[in-house]
């Protein structure tokens, strides 16, 4: 069992600071069509520096029970 | 390294990694980028072993993210909690014994400036506070001394992290770590004010609190490292598994930190501000 972190993406606004704190390259990616961030979830470490740092509230951690593929 | 090396064979387009075609498409090589363009493009650091919330992989990261000119950057490390990062890296990159990194990066400029005369090398030093303050330090200083065109930067997560926790050079008077119980008995390393008097051109102390400046203060290092002379950026970079806290705190720690005895501060010579301006549009 681990966490990973997930979006809200009616709460972003796109201010991409979650991909400039994040210590895991590529791990949010920033979608340019839709002005929001995705977190890519196998990349996650859990260290929730994202959910402390976003000014909006927009992310939270999820427990993922199975074993990432 | 010249940019068609990168490029990928028509032929073989429909069986690269889509990563792959990203990083040639996207990536920083041949278009600079900065740390607010994070996240839109494939970097050039990969998935490395370093714990979770690890802010010496942060800085690694936007120093990466930031390089001005990536297809014709060397990067020197040493042993450490950086090192572990360099075989994740898309970059030429040299391990060197632990200290001798900046004595490396001096005989490889050397070459290069033989090799190719008519064009521009960076030598990037980056290593960790046991690496340039304590066991390297006479390496470091020599090379300032002789004013070689080295960007040195140094991660202080101030303790040997590595290794479990000894205390080093750079840590704070009275820290308790896992290796050191009785706490430190004198004063942290001022290696900044000893990188102005060795005769740096540019010296910069940034922490992780905030990203932009550590982007900033790295380009405009490179950028004076290529006429003026050597430079020196130290990076505040809290290490949550050996300070005991939380992976989040982590960004807590590094703001109270810059708020209190690690301030931004930069020094710069006139001829370096000169050359800058001299650059702009």
């Amino acid at each position: 069992m681990y966490v990973t972190a997930v979006i809200d993406e009616e709460k972003c606004v796109g201010c991409k600071l979650c991909s400039q704190v994040c210590p895991e390259p590529n791990a949010i990616k920033f979608d340019v069509s839709k002005k929001k961030s995705c977190i890519i979830s196998i990349r996650c470490k859990g260290c929730q520096i994202c959910e402390v740092s976003c000014p909006k509230k927009a992310i939270s951690m999820k427990q993922v029970l199975q074993k990432a593929v | 390294m010249s940019l068609d090396i990168t490029k990928i064979n028509p032929h073989f387009e429909d069986v690269m990694p889509q990563e792959y075609i990203d990083l040639v498409k996207n990536g920083p090589f041949g278009n600079e980028k900065s740390q607010k363009d994070l996240g839109t493009f494939k970097e050039l650091l990969e998935e490395h072993p370093l714990c979770a919330g690890c802010n010496l992989a942060l800085a690694f990261r936007i120093l990466v993210g930031s390089l001005p000119n990536p297809e014709d950057t060397i990067i020197v490390g040493s042993t450490g909690c950086s090192s572990l990062a360099f075989s994740q890296l898309a970059l030429h990159n040299i391990h060197s014994v632990f200290g001798n990194q900046n004595a490396v990066a001096t005989g490889l400029k050397t070459a290069l400036r033989l090799r190719f005369p008519d064009k521009i090398k960076d030598v990037i030093v980056m290593a960790g506070d046991g690496a340039t303050a304590d066991i390297g330090l006479d390496m470091t200083l020599h090379s300032w001394f002789r004013g070689d065109k080295i960007t040195t930067v140094m991660f202080d997560n101030e303790l040997y992290a590595n290794t479990g926790g000894q205390e080093s050079g750079m840590s704070v008077r009275d820290t308790v770590l896992y290796m050191a119980p009785k706490g430190k008995k004198f004063n942290k390393i001022n290696l900044p004010d000893m990188a102005i008097a060795a005769g740096c051109s540019y010296v910069a102390v940034v922490s992780t609190a905030r990203t932009k400046p550590i982007s900033d203060c790295f380009k405009k290092a490179v950028l004076i490292t290529r006429e003026i002379g050597p430079t020196y950026i130290q990076i505040y970079t809290p290490c949550p598994t050996n300070l005991k806290i939380k992976p989040y705190e982590s960004k807590k720690v590094a703001t109270d930190r810059s708020k209190s005895d690690y301030q931004f501060r930069e020094h710069i010579t006139d001829d370096a501000k000169k050359y800058l301006e001299s650059l702009k549009p």
